[in-house]
């Protein structure tokens, strides 16, 4: 967690050992030119103080000879103490370049301090003027000590002159570093800046664009944020909270089409079961009447026409009894060939029916009433138009997971748009049906039954026949749902 | 778009680093040493050599050569003097280098009592040798040890032979000498008058200058106006020979009149390539600087002691106009 205050605090470290750097630097820079200064300075301050010395010397000796008391006299050996000193110190100045002067100037110092001993001693053995010869001498040498001084600081600066020109070439190039460095934090601060509030924008730049996305009612997107920080958790979540509603939208639209297609269903049974009921009473009536005639007829001998009327009756029962309830293929072949039998008593000769019957498969479930429509629909375009007559085929296919059911004719075929009209559930034609159910019924039923759309199959040819396939799954859909 | 944006971008950041770390190089890694402190004490002898005719072609090869002879033998040797014949800032310089206490001087002779006074005693004093070169002071003057330089007697006989040869045997001779009797000049003259004093025909001349320049060409027009018939100049003082030309040029042709002199003046050479000499008497100043920096050298390292008082002579000789050219 908080990974964005990482971020910040990061910022602010690069931007504070920046600073820090170059505070270091720079300190130790000036220090360093500092120190340089000094010891500069210290090399003439030295030199200076010889000279001081060395005038300071010939002064009080000069008091001294005039006032010959015991206080002068400490001041002139305090001054001379002074000479050596200073003689000491600028014993570090000698270099290879002034080595010659150098070693003349401590001579000189040394000349200085002599000559003044001897003053000193010819004034106690009262030899006055061998004295002040001594003294004006050591003047002189006083004199020309000054003058060494500046020959010799006139050598000093041209031995440093390389380094002094250094040390302006120095600190302009400072300056220069100055603007340089400037440039360059400018530089790097900008872009760290860009970088970072990049990488914090960005994510939630991308996140409000998905919540508005969502807001318009897109669940299907998802949310991508690729970034290490909160947002990415807060797009985590809320890609998840999209997949929770999503799944329960779809499950929703599932179940409002379930319902839809049951609402549909039973639309479709009372249609054909006010049909039916239209027809109530008759069949009741026509079905014992059926019944009696058979009977009458093979009292009579009449035997075919006997069957023929049993057929019609089985038939007519079977029409009334198992339109809403599933039965099994077997019980459809058997409702199938009594129909054949009546057609076959109609039409004689011009009908021939050949069929092919596995008889493995016919256990399967199947909606009832759904071959006998298909077979007239056959019946009624090869046979009836026809003066010759024609072949109908009736195949029943087992594989492994499928039933296929194949009724086949060698008639005039159909028009592309009856088969679409067929397939799309839109054709309501009746005529001249027998069971009241029509083609297109039998296709709707069969989808809602097996709640699926690729159940039935037909391939038409003008002239040369229909073949109508039936797939039937040999497990229903809503048995697996159960 | 982008893509370029970001080379751009690592270019600028690049040179950026690049001119900051060279300026930081420049600032930080820069040499601040002080030149070395030399801690070893300083063994070598230190010798001086004084004129007080620095930078003068002569005087330029004696210091040469004294100072390739005390590299050749490790020895720090410095050149001081005054310009233009200052005598007092000469003296000076003699007695800074006495009191500096160095080791051994060279110096040209300046026959006076205050130089005297230095050699004799302030030197003694501090026991420093010294010795002269190309103009000598006598031992019993100046103490000095030894002289190396040229036998300026020979040198004034070789004038006059010169004369003799390039005049004949008769002629009126002006020689233009220093009032301050330097102990060189004394000698050249002598040489100059006993080379001639077998010629009765022959009246020489002595005229003595002090040093200034104004004395020089009032005496120089003097001469000219006493003695219209002179025909020969000799400038036994070689500092002369410039305006004796000069002033003999603002009157009458140069070329008729016998003009000699010396190469240690400062224009004596130039003056003999122009052809306004008739001769000079050619010495040999880098030897005069060799020799006497090995001398001293040796005397400091107790080689060659006793020297030979008289002096090293070196070479001279006579330099006609043609030659020069």
């Amino acid at each position: 967690m908080n990974r964005i205050q990482k971020k910040i605090w990061s910022l602010t470290l690069v931007v504070l050992f920046i600073m820090a750097i170059i505070w270091i630097a720079l300190t130790y820079y000036n220090q360093k030119t500092q120190d340089q200064y000094n010891a500069i300075l210290q090399r003439y301050l030295s030199l200076n103080e010889v000279t001081v010395a060395s005038q300071d010397l010939i002064t009080d000796l000069n008091d001294y000879l005039l006032q010959p008391s015991e206080a002068n006299l400490t001041q002139v050996d305090a001054s001379k103490a002074n000479v050596q000193d200073a003689k000491g110190e600028i014993l570090i100045l000698k270099n290879k370049d002034n080595e010659f002067a150098m070693a003349n100037y401590m001579n000189l110092i040394d000349s200085l301090t002599e000559t003044a001993d001897r003053s000193l001693m010819h004034h106690k053995q009262q030899e006055t003027e061998a004295s002040t010869n001594d003294f004006s001498e050591a003047a002189r040498i006083s004199n020309y000590i000054s003058e060494t001084t500046l020959t010799l600081i006139d050598t000093e600066l041209k031995t440093y002159e390389r380094l002094y020109r250094q040390v302006i070439e120095q600190s302009n190039e400072l300056k220069r570093l100055g603007i340089w460095l400037l440039l360059l934090i400018t530089f790097l601060l900008l872009l760290m800046t860009y970088w970072f509030s990049k990488s914090i924008t960005k994510p939630v730049q991308k996140l409000t664009q998905s919540a508005n996305e969502l807001a318009k009612g897109r669940f299907d997107l998802p949310i991508k944020v690729e970034s290490n920080d909160e947002i990415s958790f807060l797009a985590e979540t809320f890609d998840r909270m999209r997949v929770n509603i999503n799944n329960l939208f779809l499950e929703i639209q599932e179940k409002a089409q379930l319902e839809r297609e049951l609402q549909q269903n039973k639309l479709l049974l009372k249609e054909s079961q006010l049909k039916s009921l239209q027809n109530q009473i008759n069949p009741h009536f026509l079905f014992n009447t059926l019944n009696i005639m058979s009977k009458k007829a093979y009292l009579e001998g009449a035997e075919e026409t006997s069957d023929l009327l049993v057929s019609v009756a089985g038939l007519l029962r079977y029409n009334l009894k198992r339109l809403d309830k599933p039965v099994t293929l077997h019980e459809e072949v058997i409702v199938l060939k009594q129909y054949m039998e009546i057609q076959k008593a109609r039409f004689t000769e011009r009908l021939h029916l050949h069929m092919e019957i596995d008889e493995a498969s016919l256990s399967v479930q199947i909606p009832g009433l759904t071959l006998q429509p298909i077979i007239e629909n056959a019946v009624i375009h090869t046979i009836e138009p026809s003066e010759d007559g024609g072949n109908i085929w009736f195949r029943i296919l087992d594989s492994e997971n499928l039933v296929t059911i194949e009724i086949e004719d060698d008639g005039q075929g159909m028009v592309q748009e009856k088969i679409a009209q067929i397939l799309g559930g839109d054709s309501e034609q009746t005529e001249g049906q027998s069971t009241g159910i029509g083609f297109s019924n039998v296709v709707k039923r069969l989808r809602l039954f097996y709640g699926l759309e690729d159940v039935i199959e037909i391939q038409s040819m003008q002239g040369k026949g229909t073949n109508v396939k039936l797939k039937i799954p040999k497990k229903r859909r809503n048995d697996e749902n159960d | 778009m982008r893509k370029t944006g970001i080379v751009l971008l690592c270019f600028l950041g690049l040179v950026l680093f690049y001119f900051t770390f060279q300026s930081a190089g420049k600032v930080f890694r820069s040499n601040w040493e002080m030149p070395e402190h030399a801690i070893e004490p300083v063994n070598q002898h230190r010798l001086i050599l004084i004129t007080k005719n620095l930078d003068t072609p002569f005087w330029d090869q004696v210091a040469q050569g004294a100072r390739e002879q005390a590299q050749k033998e490790g020895v720090s040797l410095e050149v001081w003097g005054s310009y233009g014949n200052n005598q007092d800032e000469f003296l000076k310089k003699i007695e800074v280098a006495i009191y500096s206490k160095v080791d051994g001087i060279i110096v040209q002779g300046m026959d006076s009592e205050e130089f005297n006074e230095l050699t004799k005693i302030k030197a003694s004093f501090y026991n420093i040798p010294i010795i002269t070169v190309a103009n000598d002071v006598p031992i019993e003057k100046s103490l000095r040890r030894t002289y190396v330089g040229s036998d300026q007697y020979l040198a004034g006989q070789m004038i006059a032979k010169q004369l003799l040869a390039d005049m004949g045997p008769a002629g009126e001779v002006v020689l233009m000498s220093d009032s301050n009797q330097e102990y060189y000049q004394k000698q050249r003259l002598q040489g100059i008058q006993d080379g001639l004093k077998d010629y009765p025909d022959i009246h020489a001349v002595n005229v003595e200058i002090s040093d200034s320049r104004e004395q020089i060409i009032s005496a120089t027009q003097d001469v000219l106006n006493q003695k219209p018939d002179a025909e020969a100049f000799i400038a036994v003082n070689a500092d002369f020979t410039g305006v004796i030309v000069q002033e003999i040029s603002k009157r009458f042709q140069v070329e008729p009149y016998y003009i000699y002199s010396f190469d240690d003046g400062s224009d004596s050479l130039q003056l003999l390539e122009q052809g306004k000499l008739d001769g000079i008497i050619g010495q040999s100043p880098k030897t005069m600087g060799n020799v006497s920096a090995e001398l001293i050298i040796k005397l400091l390292r107790d080689e060659e002691v006793p020297f030979d008082k008289e002096g090293y002579l070196t070479d001279i000789r006579m330099l006609k106009e043609k030659e020069a050219r």
